[in-house]
């Protein structure tokens, strides 16, 4: 299997995200909300917050390989 | 003398039986004859009588819509992000994360208890690939401990059958 490139908004990220946000004992519908299309990970962290009423929880960006775009 | 196809003699029952429709209309004169003397015409007041109920049971029934759910006001079905129709009532109300009633608000039966079942159905389906994206060099302490956590709920699952 190919190395994980940890970047923000990807599949693993996301998953990251909504399990730490959500709470493990809610894993299947963290894994299947990670699973859709975010247009941004802003979105998605909007999204998060919406629906818990906090900030995402999980991995920060200090995690992510940084990348010149 | 009629051949086949005209009346009978002395305006009688028709020879050829599949002139007569049954159902009228579609025969020579739709009126059925045969009968005994003097109920012809009882036999034909009832038939007409017949299609005028049925006429006017038809028009009465409304005819099924072309599109389901015709007629029937329901709002647009929105997407996963759209702002909430329900501006007084947390989003999560009735779930057992962020603000508002967790799941005791609901309706007792209204929940079935498939969620544990589900999540492990998925969990055990991506699990491998989790893991191994655990094991990554970048990966987050806090990806970390998600999947150790679910690699100990899917030992302790497993021993307990």
């Amino acid at each position: 299997m190919a190395d994980i490139t940890w970047m923000p908004g990807s599949l693993f990220d996301n998953i990251d995200k909504f399990a730490n946000s959500l709470g493990y004992q809610n894993s299947g519908i963290a894994i299947q909300l990670a699973m859709m299309s975010w247009k941004s990970p802003e979105e998605r962290d909007a999204f998060i917050t919406s629906i818990t009423g906090e900030d995402p929880k999980g991995g920060t960006e200090k995690n992510y390989i940084k990348q010149n775009f | 003398m009629g051949g086949q196809g005209s009346g009978g003699a002395n305006g009688g029952p028709q020879y050829n039986p599949a002139n007569v429709s049954g159902t009228g209309g579609a025969g020579q004169s739709g009126n059925y004859t045969g009968f005994g003397y003097g109920k012809n015409q009882e036999v034909n007041n009832q038939r007409i009588q017949g299609n005028q109920a049925m006429a006017s049971a038809q028009s009465a029934t409304p005819s099924a819509p072309t599109e389901p759910y015709q007629g029937i006001n329901m709002p647009q079905l929105g997407t996963l992000t759209d702002p909430t129709t329900r501006p007084n009532e947390p989003i999560t109300a009735g779930v057992d994360f962020g603000p508002g009633p967790g799941s005791e608000a609901l309706p007792q039966g209204f929940m079935n208890n498939t969620r544990i079942d589900e999540n492990a159905k998925i969990v055990a389906q991506y699990l491998p690939d989790l893991a191994h994206a655990a094991k990554s060099p970048d990966a987050p302490d806090s990806f970390k401990n998600f999947v150790n956590y679910l690699i100990q709920n899917s030992q302790s699952a497993a021993r307990n059958g």
